[in-house]
Parts: C-alpha cells; structure tokens; sequence
C-alpha cells in the first residue's frame, strides 16, 4: 500500500485545480488528493488491461492492479459512478443468486455480438471486474477459446470506458458540483457535501464489515468459506487491505480539524491495519475454524467500532449527523 | 400453532373478544414501532391525543402493521428482511400469535386485512427467485394458506381497494436477498409498478412510470374511499435529477404525478417515507425525513398546498381534524396544535388502529 500512496502524491499535482478562497477545504481536499488520484490510478490500471494478452498468467497481474485499483474506489458510490449505472457495470458483488456464472455460461456457448454498443446492454452480471476472475481464476471458465479471448477484451474494454467515464466527470463538472450550492442544486450546502463524504466512508466501512467480512463468516453455526470474495484469485483479506487504506485517508481528511477525533480515529486504523497484515488467510478459509475465526471477527468488531465513533463522534463535529429515520429509511 | 394460538385466533376472527381489556388502559388511536434509549426496539400504542397507551417489547427493528378493520387488533411487521410478525390486543397490548415467514421468504414490513378480517394479505420476497409475492393468511389459525406474485419486484406497503375485492401494491422494484442485507442487488434494471390485483392474485392493472424515472421506487402508498391511490416515492437515481415522488391514481384514468416548487421539491433529497389522505379525502400528505419536513397536497389535483418543517418527521396518520406525524426524535405532533414528547425514536409509521 506504501508503494500506491506514492504514486496517488506524485499524481495529485496534475490533477489539483486551483481552490477558491471561499471553498469548503475539507471538500477540496477530499476531492483532490483523496478521489481524483484514485480515479487516475484506475483509468491507468483498466487501460493497462486492455493491452495485456489474453493468456490468464500473462492478465492476472493487471486484474489485480485493476482490482486494487476499484477497490481503493469502491466506497465513493455517489454522483459520477452512480451515473448510467457505472459502477454496476464494474463491479457487480456481492452476487448472492449467482448471477454472473451464469450469465458467463451463457455468453462463451453463444455467437452474440461482443462489439462495444452491443456488450454494453448485456447483463451488468457478465461485464465487470468480478466476471474476469471468473475467466482468469476459475477452471470452469478458463479453456483458452477465441471466445473467451474477446470475452476478456470485452469486459477490459468495458472497464476502461467506464472508469475513464467516472474521472472525467469528477474533472469536469462533479469536483465544481460539490463546491457550489443552491436551493436547487445537488448540493444546497457544504454541509450536505460534506455530509455526502461522510456517508461514503461510513457506506465503505459497512460494506466491508457487513458484506466483505460478514458474508464468509456467516454465523458460528453455520460458516460460509465460499462467499468469502474473490476467493478464487485469493484476494479476500487483499480487498480488506485496500479499502481500509482508502477508508483511512477519507477518514484522517474528514477530521482533520479536530484534533481529538483525527488522533482516535488514526489509533483506531493503526490497530485494524496492524491487524489484517499479522492474518495470514488470504481467502478467509478460517471462518469454519474457531479459533482463526475469531481472527476475522476481531477485523469486523474494529470496523464497526470506527463506524460507531466516527457516527457519534466525527458526524456531529463536521455538522452532518442524521436522524433515526433519515439515516435509515425503508 | 399451539392450541392457545388457535384458540386466540379463532376468538379474533369470530368477533368473541371480551369487550373489556385485561389491562383496561383505553385502546389506542394509533400503533408506531420505536426504538428505546436503552437500544431495544418496542411496539407503542398511542392515544388519540399522543399518549401511550401501551409499550410491548419485540425482538428486533418493527416497521408497520395492519389494522384489524373492526377490531382493536394489529398485526406488527417486522422492518425487512425480518421474517416475523405479532398479532397485538391493542387494548394491553398482549401478544395472541407469533407468526414467521417460510424458508425461501421475508416479510417487507407491512400487511392488511380483507374487508370480513378473515384472511391477511401480506407482500414478502422470494429471494432465491427476486419474485415478489403475496401471502395469504387465514386470520382464524393464523396460518399461511398459499400465495401469489405481487406483478412485480419488493412488494412494499398493500392496501384493500374500497370495493374489497381487489389489492393495490406497491411494488418498489427493488431486488435484495437476506443474505446481502438491505443491499439493493438490481438497480440498473429495477422497474417498479402500482399493480392492482384480485384476491386471487389476478393483476388487473398496472402502473408503471416513465423509463427514465425506472429508479423511483414506489413505496408507500394509501386508498382514498372513492378508490383513488396514493402512493409515494423514494428516488435511488441521480441526486441531479429529483423526479416527483407522490404519484395520484384512480383505475383507469391517467396517473398524475405531484410535487412542489422547485426548491422545496428539492428539500426533500428525494425521499418520501409516508403517505396518507386526510379523514375527507381532500388532501393528501407525505413525510421526508431527509427533507425533514411533511407536505400536503390536493388530493384531487395533486397540487401544492403546504409544506410542515418537523425534523427526521416519517410516522403519518391523520383524524378528522388534521394530519399527525412522528418524528426520529420523540415528537408525536398534530398538525392541529397538539403536540407529545416521548424518550422514543418513533420507527418509519404510525398506523391507525380500527375498531
């Protein structure tokens, strides 16, 4: 992770556009050395994809730069990725009715057409970074076929297009969206921007809690080592990794004016990240073993507990607490 | 079903209740789900003047229930994927039966009763299948007697239609799966409807909205006495785009689609969690906790009348005088002037008990 930090610091110049006097600092900030670097790395990593060759040794290790590259994303699900389904169409997890091998299936055993304009109305299940393990981990899905092949192009094709898509409208219009306000607007106010990247991270810490985690742990009863994600590529305890260094850096960015809460809330992410590298279970295979479950539950018990600071603690401090019903609806 | 339950639910639909309660603390006007102070999750009866009537711990987050049409009797759902329901004295709020969803089933939170109370309607989610369904239950055992499709994906609240003999549903569009949560697993391709249906499941109308609004998910909804439906909306699409989010439909006749000026549409962040016309049917009204306000409309028109600041306001009803709401942070409040504080964070509705 040291090593992609690197790159986001030398890549934040580029991107950084002048700030205006009267600009939210913690919103540029948070735009500008948090999420378009980012971003810039996942175009880069998407369109690394699309060059390498079709062989699965030769793509793993782009997939897996692309997917640490979304995954440093994936807890900002609001605005550009949300637009024309964009980050549906790169990530599309958890599956639990097993929608993608099916339609994986069903793709390589027909002649449709894979050209852009006409993968582009496949099934979301089918065209994003989580079909590629599939094609790249799975023996079900790996018999080296010239269908295949332009499977794989496809889905890169598709990746890059979307990601590319994403940057550019963080760019170009969603950075200025975020930093103006009016009754009409998006955004009526810094608070509900603020308040906007607020519940990004808190959405992020969830997910990876609730879903991530939750989903391979089960319960102690019952155990499902097979829901772990992107067991097959062995990247499970990987996506905790990325996302909780993403996490962190949004985090430390929110409370960056209170000195208090920024120094918890670093003490609270020094002992998680301490945590996920002394686990030595890439897929989470522990969860049906007592005593290296408990390993993996420790990791959910300190992201809830960020969750719950950050919720009592950072939200009312940044002027974006919610209500019992607002926070929750149905 | 234990032989106590039977019993109990044979008393209840053949109208044998004793006429004074156990508890004889009044029987409540309205019925809310709250959360304590303390983090446990309560069932609330509420007098006609915001008062509690009585308290009944349930074992997780509630959501709403139905009103029995002639008796002081609900039955409380569960907020989804919960899969259990309580069927509640409402006079002392004693539990007469326990009920669960099937393997392969969850509740959505709400339910409702046909015209005779023999039978109970009740949206739930086949979600090996993403299919919403409708169960049918017989009200004098309690027990589920079959089902049917709902027309479409996350059956949310039902209604009886005036004429009891047909359903209307709010289907949200929405596919989750219990293992996912409240994850919403289909929103590039959720299409939600307003579907109405006989008691036998046949759909004999629906109403859908146009694709480009495929991601308003129609929710909530309430049933005018001359059979005009409204319902109301929560949008998962681009925060840029705030399409309406109540919708006016009688069968047969075009849908009207309601909302107010441009900025205090735009208040409501796209979200409405209530719906309900008033005691005479000219208005109709709807909450925002994330607009942390109620408006009202005409109930005719669909025009604009009034907006009512109340913070994280969800839980709606109305009596004869005027709407009442509740609040995330205590506050029982009629619009009429009335207004009660409780140590409760009153849960997404209030339910107007009958009887």
């Amino acid at each position: 992770m040291r090593l992609l930090s690197i790159v986001f610091l030398a890549l934040a110049p580029v991107v950084a556009t002048p700030v205006w006097a009267d600009d939210d600092p913690v919103i540029t900030e948070v735009i500008d050395t948090h999420i378009l670097p980012r971003m810039e790395v996942l175009v880069g990593a998407t369109e690394a994809l699309k060059t390498a060759d079709c062989d699965a040794d030769a793509l793993r290790p782009a997939f897996h730069e692309a997917m640490d590259a979304w995954t440093a994303v994936s807890h900002l699900r609001f605005g550009p990725s949300e637009t024309d389904n964009r980050a549906f169409a790169i990530a599309f997890w958890p599956d639990p009715r097993a929608k993608t091998p099916k339609v994986l299936g069903r793709i390589l055993t027909s002649e449709a057409s894979l050209a852009p304009a006409d993968f582009a109305k496949e099934s979301i299940a089918a065209r994003g970074i989580y079909a590629l393990e599939f094609l790249l981990f799975d023996e079900g899905y790996m018999a080296e076929t010239p269908r295949r092949c332009a499977l794989i192009r496809a889905i890169s094709d598709n990746l890059a297009t979307q990601a590319t898509a994403i940057r550019d409208d963080w760019r170009n219009t969603y950075r200025a969206t975020m930093l103006s306000y009016s009754d009409t607007a998006p955004y009526r106010s810094s608070a509900e921007a603020r308040q906007e990247l607020f519940k990004a991270m808190q959405t992020g810490l969830e997910f990876a809690s609730a879903t991530r985690l939750g989903r391979p742990l089960g319960t102690f009863d019952r155990p499902r080592p097979k829901r772990a994600e992107l067991r097959r590529s062995a990247r499970s305890l990987r996506q905790i990794e990325v996302t909780t260094e993403s996490l962190r850096d949004i985090a430390m960015i929110l409370s960056r004016d209170f000195a208090g809460q920024n120094a918890e809330l670093r003490a609270k992410f020094d002992v998680l990240q301490e945590r996920i590298k002394g686990l030595d279970d890439p897929t989470f295979a522990g969860v049906s073993d007592p005593v290296a479950r408990l390993k993996i539950e420790i990791l959910q018990q300190i992201m809830q507990d960020i969750h719950e600071y950050a919720e009592l603690e950072l939200a009312p401090r940044l002027g974006v607490a919610a209500g019992f019903n607002a926070l929750d609806g149905d | 079903m234990t032989s106590r339950r039977a019993f109990l639910g044979g008393l209840l639909a053949s109208g044998l209740l004793p006429t004074t309660g156990w508890a004889s603390v009044g029987a409540p006007h309205y019925i809310s789900a709250a959360k304590t102070p303390n983090g446990t999750y309560e069932l609330v009866g509420l007098s006609k003047g915001g008062d509690i009537v009585f308290s009944l711990p349930i074992e997780d987050r509630g959501h709403a229930a139905a009103a029995h049409p002639t008796a002081p009797i609900v039955v409380a759902f569960a907020r989804r994927p919960g899969d259990f329901a309580d069927v509640v004295d409402c006079r002392d709020g004693r539990v007469l039966a326990h009920l669960r969803a099937p393997e392969g089933r969850h509740f959505y939170g709400h339910g409702v009763f046909s015209a005779d109370a023999s039978r109970m309607y009740v949206p739930e989610n086949d979600y090996e299948n993403g299919q919403g369904m409708i169960s049918v239950w017989d009200t004098a055992s309690y027990t589920r007697m079959g089902e049917f499709s709902s027309g479409g994906v996350g059956p949310h609240e039902i209604a009886l239609m005036p004429d009891g003999a047909h359903l209307v549903v709010a289907n949200g569009g929405i596919e989750t799966h219990p293992e996912t949560g409240r994850m919403m697993l289909n929103l590039p391709e959720m299409a939600p409807n307003l579907s109405y249906l006989t008691l036998d499941g046949t759909v004999v109308e629906q109403v859908a909205l146009d694709p480009q609004w495929h991601k308003n998910s129609i929710r909530h909804l309430d049933v005018r006495a001359d059979g005009r439906v409204a319902f109301a909306m929560q949008w998962e699409g681009d925060k840029g785009e705030m399409p309406p989010l109540l919708g006016l439909h009688s069968r047969g006749a075009p849908l009207i689609l309601a909302q107010a000026d441009a900025a205090a549409h735009r208040a409501l962040n796209g979200y409405a969690g209530s719906v309900v016309f008033s005691d005479d049917g000219r208005q109709v009204a709807m909450t925002s906790p994330r607009g942390n306000q109620m408006q009202v409309f005409d109930g005719d028109s669909g025009a604009f009348l009034r907006a009512v600041p109340a913070v994280d306001v969800c839980g709606l009803s109305a009596d004869e005088a005027g709407f009442v709401y509740s609040t995330g942070a205590g506050l029982v409040q009629h619009e009429g002037g009335w207004a009660r504080e409780h140590a409760l964070k009153w849960d997404n509705h209030m339910v107007r008990v009958r009887g």
